[in-house]
């Protein structure tokens, strides 16, 4: 123990009295006032000549800080050591009159703690009323416990309810009285094996009671240094990994190198642009469909590359988009105003084929239970089936030309749709209310957030809106940057906690924003022709995908060294087989 | 009836419509609208009286239940509660055990006598004995938890529950009691002096709510009374 005195020879200050160390803190605690009154400060004693703030910027109290630093030493079960540091420092964790208040709960004194509450000084009566109360209650369930009802009865008649408050509580207790299953149901039970956790649970919810200059609160220390770590969570813009990473050795700072930027893969099968794409919900797999009228499934393996599964063909028309089912064991492809497929993930099969007589079908996707799917009509009406192609339902068309897309809650509450060109209606199944988005711009297509709050709107004048949908819509955020002035192109969610947006754009770039912020964070080039789709793995925060006019689908990832990088190369030749055309791009965005 | 016009007092127009078919009620049933009151509720002496008057017959057997009934009834009210389950037993064997309600509302006048006289842990006591076994029934748990609350207060008239305390509610209990013994005989559960208030009460109602300010205001017996 060095630091303070070094004359005095170390015996002394091991063999420190507890009578010495009462005098130091009572000299102490008479500066403390130990009452509500906001600021607190103990000013240290002349002896010890240290300053009374720590840090550089100046702004933590010495004493509150060592306070928690002791308190948060014994919650870890570093008794000696808590105890050590209280006498080193001279600053006790509590004051005396709170540690002789603390002794006698946890022994079951009852009437000397509730003098020593008294002592403590809490201004508020009926915050001493309500500590009183639940030592008493306290009081009165031992007693129970040890079969002495007589005498919790009394406790109950002269010492709670004179207290005049809580009166549900009293009829609570008074029932326990005669029925002894109340006392179970009330959360009050197996206090003869584990009488000493309760008390200690006792003094938790004392501390509700007392200013916490007083009594310190629980894992305080904890608190402080999530919020810390929550903050610098909060602020890294770049944050794409999960919150296991983040140390309490140096602030948290994601570099870019946590987005996908890298191309690992491009993927060439297709004989046509490519329109659409989309993972599969649990990222095993994703779906592609192109202009040469096929779809393909492919499947992501472990070490992050892709192979083709199952071409899809069958459709006599461009296909425009699929959908994935809930389970991901079925895929719904949609032909250009034509006929929608329903196929097996496993197999390939195609199951059934819906189609309405003389219209030709839009787009397709399915009811959040997997028995039902919709699908737009050229007509512009929205049709409904169950899996064996009965029509269910139809609904009305809306006025608008460019998009049919439909998205449903998860839960099944609200349909979201087109209602005019610029406007989309929220409409809640249960409730029967409508919601509505208006935006200035036309609308070209929609997307709901995971979590079902948040819809991100793509519009014709080159921007990406963010509404907010679990009340009242409200415009959070805007997100601009990509070209985009012919074709329909998409966004997405992604990234760990969905914390970035992701687009095309018309000038064969992918664009990548902060969704809280708003800012652009990445722009990848690498695709020779419009970018038209985009997909975020929902299992992997660090692969993308793209789908271009240029016929390719590419997949980034994180940057990898070169070294590693061909050695990768060289495992996804072998796994993959004959699927890409064979050359693996590991561009930082400047070859073709 | 004829409908009587012309005077602004709606209420004397009805006396007056109703007077005029007053005449088809005979002595002999008036008669037996007093006694039945007398009866239902242990007159015993007046009833005699009564009947000495009237020249009325007596009804079989009447003077021996009025008897016992009245004692039962008196027992209740005046703090024997106890006294009072064993003679209803007695006297209607099973009556109790066909009526959990109003055992458990005998029960509970006990209770309370021995609250009223501070015998609080005898009161505890027979609380945990006698009425604990009725809380497995889910509708008795609220009123079991009322009572049990007197015992945690040192001043039970100034609880939440205070109203447990009263006399109405000792006559409420015992009104049923009265009941539960005369439907065991047969008899009615309401003298017909009762009843006929209540239908007066429930007519007019009806035609107020019919006829709003056209017709009679509802019945107020005390109104009636001082008319």
């Amino acid at each position: 123990m060095g630091g303070l005195d070094d004359d005095e020879p170390p015996a002394k200050r091991l063999k420190s009295s507890s009578a010495e160390l009462r005098s130091l803190s009572n000299s102490i605690s008479l500066v403390v006032p130990i009452g509500c009154s906001g600021d607190t400060m103990a000013r240290p004693l002349p002896s010890q000549g240290k300053e009374d703030m720590v840090g550089s910027k100046g702004v933590i109290k010495r004493v509150e800080f060592v306070r928690i630093i002791t308190k948060a030493l014994y919650s870890l079960g570093y008794e000696r050591s808590g105890a050590i540091l209280e006498e080193e420092s001279s600053i006790p964790l509590y004051s005396p009159v709170v540690n002789l208040f603390r002794k006698h709960v946890l022994d079951g004194n009852w009437d000397e703690s509730l003098s020593a509450l008294h002592k403590i000084g809490l201004v508020d009566e009926n915050l001493l009323n309500s500590a009183a109360f639940l030592i008493l209650e306290q009081k009165f369930f031992e007693l129970l416990e040890m079969d002495r009802s007589v005498d919790a009865l009394s406790t109950l008649r002269s010492e709670i309810t004179p207290l005049g408050i809580n009166e549900k509580r009293v009829r609570e207790l008074a029932s326990c009285l005669i029925s002894p299953s109340r006392c179970v149901l009330l959360g009050f039970s197996n206090l003869g094996i584990d009488a000493s956790n309760s008390r200690h649970k006792l003094l938790e919810a004392l501390q509700r009671f007392l200013p916490p200059t007083v009594m310190i609160p629980e894992r305080r220390l904890e608190n402080l240094v999530e919020q810390a770590l929550y903050l610098q969570k909060e602020s890294c813009v770049f944050h794409n990994s999960l919150d296991s990473s983040l140390s309490l050795y140096s602030d948290h700072q994601c570099g870019k190198d946590q987005l996908p930027s890298f191309t690992t893969q491009v993927l060439g099968e297709h004989h046509d642009e490519v329109w659409f794409l989309q993972f599969s919900n649990l990222g095993k797999y994703l779906a592609s469909s192109s202009n040469d009228k096929s779809a393909i499934i492919w499947e992501v393996h472990e070490d992050g590359g892709l192979s083709l599964k199952h071409k899809l063909v069958g459709h006599q028309k461009a296909v425009s988009m699929v959908a994935w089912s809930p389970d991901d064991s079925q895929l719904l492809t949609c032909g250009t105003e034509e006929v929608v497929r329903r196929w097996d993930a496993q197999s390939g099969q195609c199951l059934h084929i819906y189609e309405k007589t003389g219209l030709g079908l839009t787009s397709c996707g399915w009811f959040p239970d997997g028995k039902q799917l919709f699908s737009g009509v050229a007509d512009r009406s929205i049709c409904i089936w169950d899996l064996d192609g009965k029509e269910m339902d139809s609904w009305k068309g809306q006025r608008t030309n460019i998009t049919s897309d439909v998205a449903i809650t998860e839960d099944g509450s609200q349909i979201i749709r087109m209602y005019r060109d610029n406007v989309i209606v929220l409409f809640n199944k249960e409730t029967e209310m409508k919601k509505l988005i208006e935006e200035e711009q036309t609308i070209t297509s929609f997307t709901l957030s995971q979590d079902n709050n948040h819809l991100l709107v793509d519009l014709l004048n080159q921007e990406i809106h963010l509404w907010s949908i679990k009340d009242d819509p409200k415009l959070v955020n805007r997100y601009k940057g990509h070209k985009r002035s012919r074709y329909v192109i998409r966004s997405c969610f992604g990234g760990i906690e969905q914390a970035f947006i992701a687009s095309g754009s018309e000038d064969s770039q992918v664009y990548i924003w902060h969704r809280k912020s708003g800012n652009l964070v990445e722009t990848l080039p690498g695709h020779s022709g419009a970018v038209n789709c985009i997909s975020w793995n929902p299992s992997n925060p660090h692969m993308l995908a793209s789908a271009s006019d240029d016929h390719t689908i590419r997949i980034w990832g994180l940057p990898i060294k070169k070294k590693a990088a061909a050695a990768a190369a060289a495992d996804l030749k072998l796994n993959n087989g004959t699927c890409s055309n064979g050359v693996i791009h590991l561009c930082n965005g400047n070859s073709k | 009836m004829a409908m009587a016009t012309g005077t602004t007092d709606s209420d004397h127009n009805w006396q007056m419509a109703a007077s005029a078919g007053i005449n088809t009620i005979s002595d002999t049933d008036v008669h037996n609208i007093v006694l039945s009151y007398l009866m239902h509720n242990c007159f015993k002496e007046t009833a005699e009286a009564f009947l000495a008057c009237t020249g009325m017959n007596q009804p079989v057997d009447y003077l021996v239940d009025m008897e016992k009934r009245k004692t039962i009834l008196h027992s209740a009210l005046e703090g024997n509660a106890l006294k009072a389950i064993e003679l209803a037993e007695q006297l209607v064997p099973n009556l109790l055990t066909d009526n959990k309600d109003l055992h458990f509302d005998l029960l509970s006048l006990h209770f309370i006598d021995l609250i009223r006289s501070q015998k609080i842990n005898e009161a505890l006591e027979f609380g945990q004995t006698k009425l604990t076994p009725f809380g497995d029934v889910h509708k008795y748990v609220e009123k079991l938890e009322d009572f049990v609350t007197l015992l945690a207060y040192e001043e039970p008239e100034k609880s939440p529950i205070f109203h447990l305390l009263s006399p109405e509610y000792r006559e409420n209990v015992a009104d049923n009691l009265n009941r539960a013994i005369l439907a065991h005989g047969n008899l009615p559960g309401y003298s017909s002096m009762e009843r006929l208030i209540q239908q007066t009460t429930v007519v007019r109602h009806f035609l107020h709510q019919e006829l709003g300010k056209d017709g009679p205001p509802p019945f107020s017996l005390k109104a009636f009374l001082n008319n």
